[in-house]
């Protein structure tokens, strides 16, 4: 069970903030992309514009592997525009 | 004067009270220095002829102070010399004309403060997990970083 966060666009296409998620131990990006796409399909229309932020370092949607723990914070990143 | 007060040090805060640009630049001063650079972002009140009512922002705060805590860490490798940062963010709604970012280093020398307070918000703009909504009179957007990192740099 991780944690995922959503911010801005995300957020508001997806109606929430914050909510634990059951996933896989082992799976790439973009298997948990389509998996969070699976409970928020509104979510699908920024898919190419979002990364995902895995235990606060950038991960790209793809083949990457990811190793999640329970308890670990997975946030939706849309393009920033802090400064 | 103590000299363990001296320390190299990095101030980061993001906060949704006004910014001030006394506070920032006096957090870096100090006696070793004979320069203190400072960049403003603020707000403006228009874009492609809307008129912007005011912004919004939002950040990942607990990623976005370890983002601008590995900038300084950047900026310390590639200026040694510096002394200290100073990186303060204003969250929530800003007015127009408000400062929503205030960047301030110290070094000895200028040279070496104003090339990183323009590497800080360089790289903050395209790394640094906060989001900017514009508020129109009827509408709003949030916006995106020509620098941003992630989908975009491999286009």
């Amino acid at each position: 069970q991780v944690s995922v966060l959503y911010f801005a666009r995300s957020a508001e296409l997806a109606g929430l903030r914050c909510e634990t998620l059951r996933v896989p131990r082992q799976v790439t990006s973009l298997q948990l992309w389509e998996e969070i796409v699976r409970v928020h399909p509104r979510l699908a229309v920024i898919q190419d514009q979002v990364v995902f932020a895995v235990r606060q370092e950038y991960v790209l949607l793809g083949d990457q592997l990811l190793v999640l723990q329970p308890g670990d914070e997975v946030a939706i990143i849309p393009p920033i525009s802090g400064g | 004067m103590d000299e363990s007060k001296d320390v190299p040090k990095d101030f980061i805060k993001l906060k949704s009270e006004k910014l001030s640009v006394d506070e920032v630049s006096e957090m870096v001063v100090s006696p070793s220095c004979g320069a203190v650079s400072v960049f403003i972002g603020t707000t403006r009140n228009n874009f492609e002829g809307k008129k912007v009512i005011h912004l919004e922002y939002e950040a990942y705060t607990s990623m976005a102070e370890s983002e601008i805590k590995k900038i300084c860490r950047d900026v310390r490798q590639k200026w040694p010399s510096i002394k200290h940062i100073a990186v303060h963010h204003r969250l929530g709604v800003v007015p127009i004309t408000e400062a929503s970012v205030i960047i301030a280093v110290s070094s000895p020398h200028r040279a070496e403060s104003l090339e990183a307070v323009t590497y800080c918000i360089n790289t903050l703009k395209a790394f640094v997990p906060i989001w900017k909504k514009e508020i129109y009179e009827d509408e709003y957007s949030w916006k995106e970083n020509k620098e941003c990192f992630g989908a975009n740099s491999e286009k």
